[in-house]
């Protein structure tokens, strides 16, 4: 009793950004185009799912393209007028029919690729992070929020917007909110640290069918609900960096002693903060004993 | 000694009833609802995608995601794995959780091959949740295409509206209704004074006058939201009689309460009966129709998220749509009202529990006082009530005030404390029914009963100088058996 009345009477909602990878170079894509528009039916459900669990949940879908990153849901300015045409909840039939109009009309639009271009993942997540704040910042009186992060992707692992990804996770841990990762493809270190650092979970699939069960499993409760679920236990993350001179994920670097840049070789300047470095000597001997008083 | 015993009963006894408590004001939630529905009633009710939706929206949180894991699951789960699915440190929430599902019919057990017992959701209830989050099957009753509104009603207009008919019933509950006939109250039907006296909110005084129950004062002091949500239960209860049929009637409720503010849906294709519920409805506010003809309403908030209070506040203020301000209470702590109201009916509940000082055209000052609390505590209105009702209606400046303590309601703290602790100091009776033992011959016997009676638990006090003992009722009959051996093997 005691404890339902605590479930009705706290006054939160949660917001979920799911920003989708639907960069066309993404390996598992270009092998099965098909594939896009399964995922794409796999996140709407799995959207909806979110929705489902309390009539005051939010929901955004960023797409995130190799050159831009756009709004799927909600729309931009005013909202589609769908009407029912089946048994579908209203809301949902929103989402649903809003996601597959954006998408076709950002993907008819998208500039031509000839060669593969890597997603940019970290700007997209930074755009969620602005909207979450700026839904924060509306946000009625004595309502709480919880707001979290969904990135579904099947990029290669992108060292070159390290630094973006950085301030991303610390800011997104700053402010609370949960990033979570669900590779499609291969291992994404950095995005492994981004869920590490704010408390979220990193999934990722070895096979591609049951997407939706996976997603539904692991990523649908709360954050503050899943310590009461059995999840797959975080393995362990690989912490490295990346260097700031060629993008590299290194094991053992040189850091600026002024700003902690990294980097892979040693440079007489620092490349970020210009700090000018004495070109270390050849490693002395034994130093030289000291005279005696 | 023992000889004149044996003759006689031993000690006297007498038995005193309790002073029955005055019955509260029960409020049922979707879940308790549905639990006192019979598992026919239930099946049938599942065949409505909306209902499902609103049950699932009502379910415990892990019920919810045990029922979205095994949604798109083909075959039954063992109970096993799903008990593997909680953490230890919560397998009483989990339990709890598997039992509301299996009481509201949602799942039910079944044997699969090698002995095992597994959970399987019922079938009628896993279609059509995922009609209503997929979709296909049929579309709801109410989603026939419309030409375009020529006047469409936009949302502050139907706020406005949804809250006049509201009061009107408030008003003519408190009989304020009477007086200002001219302001918003065109008087309530004879099928609303129905409800409200099955409800026991309203009783027929012996002059043959209608006046408001002590239920109903706990009513008043409910939130709109879960006053228009008793009131539908009450009125499904009675639907049956007026020849309507509760499925038809509850899933219309919930596909109202899952429609979009400020949107035209069309009545066309309802049968009679529905209509007439639709009519019923609009009396209540929470549809609004020009004409009874016409084949086009506007849901109002009132039927927005029934089942949920909080949803009605929108958690987000949109620059565009300006939410109106309800509350126009300010609590000081120096337990001081200050409400900005000029409605009589607002005037009259909080007149209930404070005492009045002063009346400006738009304010009425109060204060909170022991004897006023506990007039409204004699009244059966309770503390809880009281601080709910000044929490719901605080004006927005109250949450935006930083206090010292962190709290999430809006009132001053040592307010709400002292509210609850004039209701506590009324409290120190505890009513137990017993049965009184006294008149004993002898110390020896006393002091034998009195040690039985101790050690099966059922004494409830005792006097060794006058020799009285009083027994719980429940034990009356083993003391008193326990004595009748007890004398026979002594004489």
């Amino acid at each position: 009793m005691n404890n339902k009345s605590q479930d009705h009477d706290s006054n939160k909602f949660s917001l979920l950004v799911i920003v989708l990878d639907t960069n066309p170079s993404q390996r598992i894509v270009r092998q099965n185009p098909q594939l896009l528009t399964q995922f794409l039916d796999a996140i709407i459900a799995f959207g909806n799912a979110h929705l489902m669990q309390c009539s005051q949940n939010k929901l955004a879908v960023l797409s995130c393209h190799h050159h831009a990153t756009d709004f799927l849901y909600p729309m931009p300015g005013k909202q589609l007028d769908v009407r029912q045409v089946d048994g579908q909840y209203e809301v949902f039939s929103l989402v649903e029919k809003t996601v597959k109009q954006r998408l076709s009309h950002i993907i008819t639009n998208a500039p031509k690729l000839n060669a593969p271009c890597e997603s940019i993942l970290a700007g997209s997540m930074a755009m969620a992070l602005c909207y979450i704040s700026r839904i924060q910042r509306n946000a009625a009186a004595g309502v709480k929020m919880h707001s979290r992060i969904l990135v579904v992707t099947g990029s290669n692992e992108c060292a070159s917007q390290y630094m973006t990804y950085m301030n991303v996770f610390f800011t997104a841990q700053k402010l609370g909110i949960t990033i979570d990762v669900c590779a499609l493809d291969k291992t994404m270190s950095l995005l492994q640290q981004g869920c590490d650092i704010t408390g979220g979970q990193y999934l990722r699939l070895t096979q591609l069918d049951g997407l939706l069960q996976y997603l539904l499993w692991v990523f649908l409760p709360d954050p503050q609900m899943r310590q009461k679920l059995v999840l797959p236990p975080a393995t362990k993350v690989d912490y490295r960096a990346a260097c700031f001179c060629h993008r590299e994920l290194i094991d053992i670097g040189y850091v600026c002693s002024v700003c902690l840049s990294i980097f892979c070789k040693f440079s007489p300047i620092c490349t970020t903060c210009h700090t000018v470095f004495k070109i270390p000597g050849p490693i002395p001997g034994k130093p030289k004993k000291k005279k005696k008083v | 000694m023992s000889d004149a015993k044996a003759g006689r009963s031993g000690p006297t006894t007498s038995t005193y009833a309790l002073i029955p408590k005055p019955a509260n004001l029960q409020c049922m939630d979707l879940q308790e609802y549905l639990r006192t529905r019979t598992p026919e009633t239930l099946e049938k009710l599942y065949n409505y995608p909306t209902i499902c939706l609103a049950v699932y929206r009502e379910l415990p949180e892990i019920a919810r995601q045990f029922v979205i894991r095994i949604l798109f699951v083909e075959q039954p789960v063992p109970q096993a794995v799903v008990a593997s699915w909680g953490s230890q440190h919560y397998a009483k929430e989990q339990a709890a959780s598997a039992s509301c599902l299996t009481e509201l019919n949602v799942w039910r057990v079944t044997a699969i091959p090698g002995g095992l017992s597994a959970w399987e959701l019922c079938s009628t209830f896993k279609k059509n949740l995922k009609i209503a989050l997929l979709g296909g099957g049929k579309p709801w009753s109410m989603s026939h295409t419309l030409e375009k509104d020529s006047k469409p009603r936009d949302i502050a207009f139907l706020d406005t509206y949804a809250m006049a008919r509201w009061r009107c019933v408030l008003h003519y509950m408190v009989g304020t209704g009477s007086s200002n006939k001219t302001q918003d109250s065109e008087g309530i039907s004879p099928d609303a004074v129905r409800i409200l006296l099955h409800a026991n909110l309203m009783k027929r005084d012996e002059r043959d006058g209608i006046t408001i129950t002590r239920q109903g004062f706990q009513f008043l002091l409910l939130d709109t939201q879960s006053q228009v949500w008793h009131f539908m239960l009450q009125y499904l209860d009675t639907c049956e009689e007026r020849g309507l049929s509760l499925p038809d009637c509850l899933s219309m409720l919930f596909q109202l309460s899952f429609s979009t503010l400020g949107r035209d849906y069309s009545s066309e294709g309802m049968s009679a009966k529905m209509l007439t519920f639709l009519q019923h409805l609009r009396e209540f506010g929470l549809v609004f129709q020009r004409k009874r003809k016409e084949g086009r309403f506007y849901p109002t908030r009132l039927a927005l998220n029934v089942t949920n209070k909080h949803a009605t506040v929108p958690a987000i203020i949109n620059e565009e749509d300006k939410v109106q301000e309800s509350g126009y209470i300010v609590v000081e702590t120096n337990y001081r009202v200050y409400a900005y109201t000029d409605s009589p009916l607002q005037v009259a509940v909080l007149g209930l529990f404070t005492e009045l000082l002063y009346r400006f055209p738009n304010l009425v000052v109060g204060v909170l006082t022991r004897d006023s609390v506990r007039q409204a505590l004699r009244g059966g209105i309770t503390a809880e009530q009281i601080v709910s009702y000044l929490e719901q209606y605080a004006h927005p400046n109250m949450k935006l005030t930083e206090s010292a303590i962190k709290s999430k309601s809006p009132l001053p703290p040592t307010v709400v404390d002292q509210i609850k602790l004039w209701e506590l100091e009324r409290n120190r009776f505890t009513y137990t029914e017993g049965v009184v033992y006294n008149q004993f011959l002898s110390q020896a016997d006393f002091v034998t009963l009195r040690d039985y009676a101790q050690s099966i638990n059922v004494l409830v006090h005792m006097n060794e100088r006058t020799r009285t003992m009083v027994v719980t009722k429940n034990g009356h009959d083993d003391v008193k058996r326990f004595w009748k051996r007890y004398s026979k093997g002594g004489g």
